[in-house]
């Protein structure tokens, strides 16, 4: 009896997802030639995606941003403007808004469906956080690892690459907006805030700070447009009498008030409400973080956001987009409700003794979403302590210069001084009774 | 003075000691502070339209304000109706 195996069967060619492949295949790519494949299938294949707005950089493709004047890819981000600026040839552009480019800003009165941005596009689960380009230079391979870095220098040839290509896995947006805070105003603002919280702070805090530390990070954010209706019901109180009753100290007040049911609708529409797209930050539970010191900086002037270039990022950190547009429509539902609360307030001012809404709906019409990164400068501190600790941030915000943060306390001293001041009520109430 | 009055003024000293602690803790770290979306995102509404009619009189109660008030409340949420369309 032999025992000689059959030959394996060949490996299948060395190409798809995961392999050593130079250069990752460009969206819309396909391994076989469609046209050898049957009409149906090559049907499928080619049809476009289901992509309402395109705002792919076809230019930038090649991952070499070049200067429209000279070639040249040594793009950087002109510091406190919107402009690129080219360090071979000192040539300055500007990149095109994409409210304009995209008709962003307009048309949200006849919003319908749910109408997503190429770059807010559902993440694949099998993408890839790593990125390596061929150097169209020297051919060299250039790697790139998007969850915190869009540019990288081939090391070989100085040549400059970004990602600049919607690839699938949310690093890449659709819009950018620009830094205009320097870093010598962001260090005073942060200087500024902390300077107003010295006397509780945490030693520890006032010994290590350094504001020259902070950083400047691009935030993954998604910019909703939406339409809606909204319906609210309750009960609202009129005062019709009120009086006393009783004498000297048994003096009581009493009330007496109509009841109604009240009911309200109101039709809006939101532009550019914006929401964190990274899970981490979406997270405000101000018990374990200070995620809510980022999102009180919103809003951004994201009307002047520019189309995707990643010379933009160059020298700054990025943190990766990891929510879909379905993870985040609770969270928008949630905040139009409150909108629309909000807009019928002035409507039920009649019920001088308030309203108890008792019930709520909404009927999202259509919505528009936009992903971008915005920016912002980040200080943070670590305090030791149970459960890892707490980061606590300051931030800045990159375009108005909204600072807000989060300064951690010396809780001996902020009891001791809440009891000396309680002591010395309490002396006074004393004697007040003594007397 | 009466019993309520002497009540109310002994805790004068536990109320401003918890106040101060509150006021300042707050200043510090923020915890209450986030992206107030309802006043700074550009909202376009159209008339607010509605109904109201009287079901129902309260005489004689001692609260200043309709029980479970929440008109300023805009981000609690109430029992959400599903809508049909």
């Amino acid at each position: 009896m032999s025992n000689a195996k059959p030959p394996p069967p060949p490996l299948p060619p060395v190409s798809g997802p995961g392999s050593p492949r130079d250069v990752p295949p460009l969206p819309g790519q396909f391994p076989i030639d469609p046209a050898t494949l049957p009409k149906p299938i090559r049907d499928e294949l080619t049809a476009p995606d289901p992509v309402a707005i395109d705002t792919s950089a076809k230019e930038l493709k090649d991952g070499a941003n070049h200067c429209p004047k000279c070639g040249a890819t040594d793009i950087r981000h002109k510091h406190g403007s919107d402009l690129l600026v080219c360090l071979y040839c000192r040539n300055e552009w500007q990149g095109a808004r994409v409210e304009e480019e995209f008709g962003l800003g307009t048309g949200l009165d006849e919003l319908s469906g749910t109408i997503i941005a190429s770059g807010a596009k559902d993440i694949a689960a099998d993408s890839a956080h790593l990125m390596s380009f061929k150097c169209s230079g020297c051919g060299a391979e250039v790697t790139v690892n998007t969850e915190s870095q869009m540019t990288a220098r081939c090391h070989w040839c100085r040549h400059v690459f970004g990602v600049n290509e919607q690839v699938a896995n949310g690093a890449v947006p659709d819009a950018v907006l620009p830094f205009h805070i320097k870093k010598d105003d962001a260090i005073a603002r942060i200087r500024q805030f902390v300077d107003k919280r010295q006397m509780f702070a945490l030693k520890e805090f006032k010994e290590q700070f350094t504001p020259e530390n902070v950083s400047a990070v691009y935030l993954p954010y998604m910019i909703v447009d939406g339409r809606a209706s909204a319906d609210v019901a309750g009960q609202g109180e009129i005062e019709t009498a009120r009086y006393t009753r009783g004498s000297g100290n048994d003096k009581k007040t009493y009330y007496d008030a109509d009841v109604y049911a009240v009911q309200r609708h109101v039709d809006f529409t939101v532009d550019d409400l914006p929401l964190e797209s990274s899970s981490e930050r979406g997270n405000h539970d101000t018990s374990v973080n200070t995620n809510n010191i980022i999102n009180t900086i919103l809003p951004f002037d994201t009307k002047n956001a520019v189309k995707w270039n990643a010379s933009y990022l160059h020298g700054v950190s990025s943190e990766k987009r990891d929510r879909d547009v379905a993870h985040l429509k609770p969270r928008l539902e949630d905040q139009l409700l409150s909108i629309a609360r909000h807009q019928v307030l002035e409507s039920v001012s009649r019920y001088d003794r308030g309203v108890r809404w008792e019930q709520e709906s909404l009927d999202v019409h259509g919505t528009r979403w936009v992903s971008m990164y915005l920016p912002v400068w980040l200080y943070s501190y670590h305090q030791p302590g149970k459960n890892g600790g707490m980061l606590h941030y300051i931030a800045v915000n990159g375009r108005t210069g909204e600072t807000m943060g989060s300064v951690p306390v010396q809780h001996w001293k902020l009891i001791l001084a809440a009891l000396t001041v309680g002591t010395i009520l309490e002396g006074i109430a004393l004697w007040i009774l003594a007397n | 003075m009466s019993d309520d009055g002497s009540l109310a003024l002994l805790l004068l000293g536990p109320a401003g000691a918890t106040g101060l602690y509150w006021m300042l803790y707050r200043h510090y770290r923020n915890t209450d502070k986030s992206h107030a979306f309802e006043h700074e995102t550009a909202v376009e509404a159209k008339p607010v339209t509605g109904s109201e009619h009287k079901v129902d009189e309260v005489k004689g109660t001692r609260e200043s304000s309709i029980r479970g008030n929440n008109v300023r409340a805009y981000r609690q949420r109430v029992q959400r109706q599903q809508d049909d369309s």
